[in-house]
């Protein structure tokens, strides 16, 4: 079932959530998916759980990368007309500024979706978009349609 | 401070990677430290499963292993003392899917010290360092050093 629209060609939030709910790893981590204008926009909860760095305190650099990629999986598959799990190829992560313990935000760009490759920019944010904590690049693979 | 032993740098490591709760709450702990590689564990959860379907961890996981591995590898290099060392990028190739109910193993180890920037590589792996599920390379900042003289006990040997 494609998640956009046939009328306004977009998801439904709704339909953003039930496809979070199908990856336990999203749910862990309390990923939120909800439209914002023509964009997903992505939260990660404020979680002392999240921390790794305790003095500062900072988020774990690794749990922004993986808010990021699964932000990342969840706008590829909002943009397929036969939604299916994307698998990753890689990902290229920067890291710009240390991560405090607030909601994370991410937006995603889709470069460019190929038949069987696709490439998205996400970026990640807490207080201001123009001040990204991070900004990364994921390849995926799509698999092929039987 | 002179060179540390396997033993120096495993106490080390695992007063780090405990104070870290992120890496506490998904069961990261320090397998073993052979020179300067550092070898991390995660144990398979059901609740860090990517494709529910298939049962298979989700890649993010991959990534909060391997950053913990290659900024916690950075410690254990002999070139450089240790020091804060906050992760400039993070690059992780997948190169395939990891086997369902299979813990994890990471294995990193600087492979250049600069007077400001480490250069870090590393493989995530199940059953064998020859298959990798993932390959990271990083690099990362040596903001300030810091004395962590008194953490470490005198050596008794190699672990």
């Amino acid at each position: 079932m494609a998640l956009k629209d046939s009328v306004h060609n977009r998801p439904s939030s709704a339909a953003l959530a039930l496809w979070l709910q199908k990856v336990p790893y999203a749910m862990f981590l309390g990923i939120k998916a909800e439209l914002c204008e023509t964009d997903i926009l992505f939260t990660l909860p404020e979680d002392k759980r999240f921390i790794g760095n305790p003095s500062l305190p900072a988020l774990h650099g690794g749990v922004i990368g993986a808010f990021m990629e699964q932000a990342a999986a969840l706008h590829l598959i909002a943009n397929m007309d036969n939604p299916t799990l994307p698998k990753i190829i890689n990902f290229s992560l920067d890291y710009l500024r240390p991560a405090r313990l607030r909601d994370t935000y991410a937006k995603c760009l889709l470069s460019r979706q190929g038949r069987f490759i696709s490439h998205i920019s996400i970026t990640a944010w807490q207080e201001n978009i123009d001040q990204p904590n991070a900004i990364a690049r994921a390849h995926f693979l799509t698999p092929e349609h039987k | 401070m002179p060179v540390l032993s396997n033993s120096q740098k495993y106490n080390l490591v695992k007063i780090m990677n405990d104070h870290i709760p992120h890496a506490a709450l998904l069961g990261i702990e320090v397998e073993c430290i052979d020179g300067e590689e550092l070898t991390l564990k995660l144990p398979y959860q059901t609740v860090l499963v990517g494709d529910s379907d298939a049962g298979t961890l989700h890649g993010g996981v991959l990534t909060v292993l391997l950053d913990q591995t290659l900024g916690m590898a950075t410690v254990c290099s002999d070139a450089s003392e240790p020091s804060v060392t906050p992760t400039l990028d993070l690059r992780i190739d997948h190169l395939r899917v990891a086997p369902a109910g299979m813990d994890i193993f990471a294995s990193a180890r600087v492979y250049k010290a600069t007077r400001k920037i480490l250069f870090v590589e590393g493989f995530a792996y199940c059953e064998s360092k020859d298959n990798p599920i993932a390959r990271a390379t990083g690099s990362w900042v040596r903001v300030a050093d810091v004395d962590l003289s008194w953490l470490v006990p005198p050596d008794k040997g190699t672990v």
